[in-house]
């Protein structure tokens, strides 16, 4: 971004040197504090900026505000969020130095996060503001983009008290300014106070303007004006040195011109040819520089022109305290250009130098209006093409398409860079069916190609400025076209096309080989091939690191380690996240975005290792690094790690409002989602003995036994086998047993296909848990010995561990069967541990908490339940009937997430309740 | 709506016939009791806006917007009403 124009729009502007002081406007805005909005909202010339101004600069003046003061000036490019909130956050930075720092990274990763993400980045920086700052947004009106309304009224929405917002706009804003006027949460400032009154006219008039004026005259020109402060100034102007006021103003009154042709004129008429000329030709340039205005109207009196403007305030506003850059009063520049097209016939050779010099100055966005302007398609065509690489790179894919909209059909078609260019755009817009005609039609240029580039020559009619970016073509067709197929969910045609878009990779060229290397990783995943897909990965790391995408390669890790997860090979899985996490740390600067999910990772791992100290320790490492180290899908990652815990616990109302709230927070990335929420929250359920919800589920989301079985469902179907394996243990309809029977061989079967270790351990375990009901006590115990086999290299214990005493037993019988093994004896020790340990509970603090407290009777059902009383005993001994005790008793069960009169006994005594 | 109009648009104050070039297509006219009149084709809804927001931009008092009759194509499919032949 070039800096001059950054330095302009955050400009503060100062107020002139004698102006009308307008106390009862500057009242109202002192309650800036009060209120989350100040509106300012009058049409052009109204003096909406010179009041902002104004008072920003009256109120920094006085010693006991601390509020801190920012200012951006907005053009039509900042509808593109991805220039908009880079330009927001710089002007917050001015007021206080360092917020949004993460928020910024987060708009400009390779994968960028949903603006919703990112602004709550910023507003948690923002929540923690030292003092309050004040914002200004001026020149509103040109916000028109739905996407950028959105997130404006979404960061309106959630917007901390510390931060103030002031908008000025000819128009109202597209924001919910009904309800912040209904919550008094809004102040505004409308053209009808902004008018002068009579008294401010006079003093604007006489005082500040230097004329003498009679009352009347002043009456009058107030009343054809209406108060209108630009046309006041032009009036003043137009009278200065002029002996017959009267006669003037006396004229003005009776024309009915519009006020500001009939002024403007009067004032370009008093002024001499040169001046004259040289406002009627710079007045297409949004900002003026000395050099600028010098290029475009080839003369070299730019900057003194500027300097004299300025002083004799000829509807010069400059942008910054060095005076280097101006810009015309906008109503000014409005006029002045209708006398350009009316006066000179040169007005597109004034553009095509304007386009030049913002070329050479490397700023091509006002290059490209200009050759626009100037009706020069191709050399608009050319920047495009140039400045695309650079604005892919900083993420700015919807000002790319914005640009598509301008250029015509028949010019972008004859240019494939440009057109690859344009592609990309649309794939960041999921503008998925532009896409295909796109790429057939460009790849006509590329046909001839083939292997011979070497003698290859460029066809004629093909127009291509960009070089390198050309050689680059044959590959990035390629991999659009495995994007695509990876979109449409065609896995084959994915792996086909990125490992053409490989093939055809120039020498170096880390970023195509990554991605391509990386859709492939997807599309084998999706089927299930996780060798291929680890590969598929672990090259598209290697291709992120050499190309120094940093953040992503942490992204990436998270797959390659679930990849391995699912293997079963949990000791690789480990060192993955720690390897990265060294790395990381290699890292100069602030720590890196994802290094809270290594630890996120880390955790999962000590969880299967069942050691639930580290577990918690290292979510709580995550958390202390702070939420500018998390990846967007961390926040729902961290909780669902978290419910596991809670799990664990035995705090199974925890778990479930921990998955609830990471349902809440989910947010996808390119990755299959292979272990979905009501999944796991379905297993809880099970957990919890809610059969019916648990059952609920598995039809909501189309999952049933007799489904073809893939990759991508198994974490489903093997829930799905928890929960017909609860049911059937309940003592509920004998075909729900034969079901999951049936179910769990099948998936056995499936896993085993894919090499998939780390689920083979899991259907093997439940395998066993559901033989003993059919009476099959060898087939349990052979399958429980499977598991253990290819369990215990890779020191699995809490997949043990967590079914409880039936597992147990089992275990105790392999025990007994293998004469004495360290592995099963450490399960066993593990299992008799004692439930509840307080390093989970710390971690909230609240843990130990029953969402819904036991009644008084149900306590004393909970406390007989402990002895050894039977059933219809500890009915008469409460004098109620057997049917009401088990009432009571399913309520408790329920209420302390438990399944047996023995889980209800010992959470009971874990929560000091007996 | 997306079809061709003709619009009238009334604004206060007699705008300078130059302005017609921001105009593209459009007749300026100043009427005699202040006000000046620009009519012409609009292609769409949003060219509408687009010369609204053109209107805004110069600060011009608007008093009114009015669509006149729609541009009918004559065609064989969509023969001029009949009583206009009489």
């Amino acid at each position: 971004m070039p800096t001059a124009l950054l330095e302009t729009k955050l400009f503060v502007p100062r107020p002139r040197r004698g102006l009308v002081s307008r106390p009862r406007l500057s009242e109202r805005l002192s309650h800036v504090t009060a209120s989350k909005l100040i509106l300012v909202s009058a049409p052009a010339g109204f003096g909406k900026t010179t009041l902002l101004a104004e008072w920003l600069a009256a109120r920094s003046a006085a010693p006991t505000d601390e509020r801190q003061v920012a200012w951006l000036s907005l053009d039509p490019r900042d509808n593109d969020p991805a220039v908009f909130w880079p330009y927001f956050v710089a002007a917050l930075q001015t007021a206080a130095p360092g917020v949004g720092v993460s928020a910024l990274a987060l708009l400009q990763s390779a994968r960028p996060a949903p603006i919703e993400v990112v602004l709550t980045e910023l507003l948690n920086d923002l929540d923690a503001l030292p003092s309050d700052v004040i914002l200004v947004l001026d020149d509103y009106h040109v916000i028109e983009g739905q996407e950028m309304q959105a997130s404006m009224e979404f960061l309106l929405d959630h917007l901390p008290s510390k931060l103030h917002l002031v908008i000025g706009s000819r128009a109202d804003p597209a924001l919910p300014l009904a309800r912040l006027r209904a919550r008094g949460e809004l102040v505004e400032i409308r053209a009808a106070e902004l008018r002068f009154t009579l008294d401010e006219a006079a003093a604007y008039l006489t005082e500040s303007m230097g004329l003498v004026l009679t009352a009347p005259d002043v009456a009058t020109l107030e009343g054809r004006t209406e108060g209108w402060i630009a046309a006041l100034q032009l009036a003043a102007l137009s009278m200065q040195g002029r002996d017959d006021v009267t006669g003037f103003i006396a004229g003005f009154a009776g024309d009915d011109r519009y006020i500001v042709d009939y002024l403007v004129d009067e004032v370009l008429d008093r002024q001499p040819e040169g001046v004259r000329d040289f406002l009627v030709q710079t007045s297409i340039l949004d900002r003026l520089s000395g050099p600028l205005c010098d290029a475009v109207t080839g003369r070299d009196d730019g900057t003194a022109m500027l300097k004299m403007l300025d002083r004799a305030n000829l509807f010069v506003v400059p942008l910054d305290d060095s005076r280097r850059w101006y810009r015309y009063h906008h109503l000014f520049a409005d006029v002045l250009q209708t006398h350009l097209l009316a006066e000179r016939a040169d007005a597109d050779d004034l553009h095509r130098r304007a386009s030049h010099w913002y070329g050479q100055h490397a700023e091509p966005s006002p290059a490209i209006r200009h050759a626009l302007a100037a009706g020069d398609v191709d050399r608009a065509a050319d920047l495009m093409e140039l400045a695309i690489p650079e604005l892919r790179r900083t993420r700015r894919e919807a000002t790319i398409r914005g640009w598509l909209d301008l250029i015509p059909d028949e010019v972008a078609r004859v240019r494939p860079v440009l057109a690859i260019g344009f592609i990309g755009a649309l794939m960041a817009g999921n503008e998925f069916d532009a896409v295909e005609p796109r790429l057939n039609d460009l790849e006509r240029w590329l046909e001839p190609i083939g292997d011979r580039a070497a003698t290859w020559t460029r066809p004629p009619g093909m127009v291509v400025v960009d070089h390198p970016e050309f050689l680059r073509l044959p590959a990035a067709v390629e991999l659009y076209r495995a994007a695509l197929a990876l979109i449409r969910g065609d896995a084959p045609g994915t792996i086909s096309h990125a490992q053409l878009a490989m093939d055809r990779t120039t020498e170096g060229d880390h970023v195509i080989r990554a991605g391509a290397a990386g859709l492939s990783g997807l599309a084998f995943w999706s089927q299930g091939d996780l060798v291929a897909a680890h590969r598929g990965y672990s090259l598209c790391v290697e291709g992120l690191q050499r190309s120094g995408h940093d953040s992503d390669v942490l992204g990436a890790t998270i797959t390659l380690a679930d990849i391995r997860i699912t293997q079963g090979r949990l000791r690789d899985a480990a060192r993955t996240f720690e390897q990265a996490l060294q790395r990381a740390a290699a890292d100069v600067g602030p720590t890196l975005r994802g290094t809270a999910d290594m630890y996120v990772g880390l955790s999962r791992i000590a969880f299967e290792h069942d050691d639930l100290d580290a577990a918690t320790q290292h979510l709580e490492r995550a958390r202390e690094l702070g939420e500018h180290t998390w990846l967007p899908q961390n926040p729902y990652r961290w909780r669902v790690a978290m419910a596991r815990l809670r799990e664990a616990d035995g705090d199974l109302e925890g778990a479930l409002q921990l998955l609830d709230e990471a349902q809440r927070v989910y947010v996808g990335d390119f990755s299959p989602n292979v272990r979905p929420v009501p999944a796991m929250r379905a297993r809880v359920l099970a957990g919890q003995g809610r059969l019916t919800d648990a059952l609920a589920w598995a039809r909501e989301q189309g999952v049933s036994a007799d489904d073809e079985l893939s990759y991508m469902r198994e974490f489903e179907h093997i829930t799905l086998a928890r929960v017909l394996l609860a049911q059937s243990r309940a003592g509920s309809p004998k075909q729900s047993a034969g079901e999951a029977a049936q179910l769990i061989d099948r998936l056995l079967r499936a896993a085993e296909e894919g090499k998939r270790d780390g689920s083979v351990i899991e259907v093997l375990v439940l395998q066993a848990l559901s033989r003993p009901a059919d009476g099959d006590m060898p087939g349990a115990l052979t399958s429980l010995e499977r598991a253990l086999v290819l369990a215990e290299p890779e020191g699995y214990v809490r997949v043990f561990v967590g079914e409880g005493p039936p597992m147990a037993s089992l275990l105790t019988k392999v025990a007994k069967q293998r004469g004495g093994s360290d592995y099963v004896g450490r399960l066993l020790g593990a299992g008799r541990r004692p439930a509840g340990r307080p390093a989970v509970a710390a971690i909230r603090g609240n843990g130990r908490r029953l969402v819904e407290p036991l009644s008084e009777r149900e306590l004393d059902v909970l406390r007989l339940l402990g002895s050894d009383l039977d059933g219809p005993v500890i009915a008469r001994e409460l004098s109620i009937s057997l049917n009401t005790l088990r009432t009571h008793t399913k309520s408790i069960y329920a209420k302390l997430g438990v399944t047996s009169r023995r889980a209800a006994v010992s959470k009971g005594a874990e929560l000091s309740l007996l | 709506m997306d079809s061709p109009c003709r619009y009238e648009i009334r604004l206060k104050g007699h705008l300078a016939a130059r302005w017609a070039t921001r105009f593209d297509g459009m007749t300026l006219t100043s009427q005699d009791d202040g006000t000046t009149l620009i009519e012409g084709p609009v292609v769409d809804q949003a060219a509408l806006h687009g010369l609204l927001h053109t209107l805004r931009d110069i600060g011009v008092p608007l008093i009114s917007v009015t669509q006149l009759d729609p541009i009918v194509t004559p065609s064989f499919d969509n023969p001029p009403p009949k009583h206009s032949l009489t």
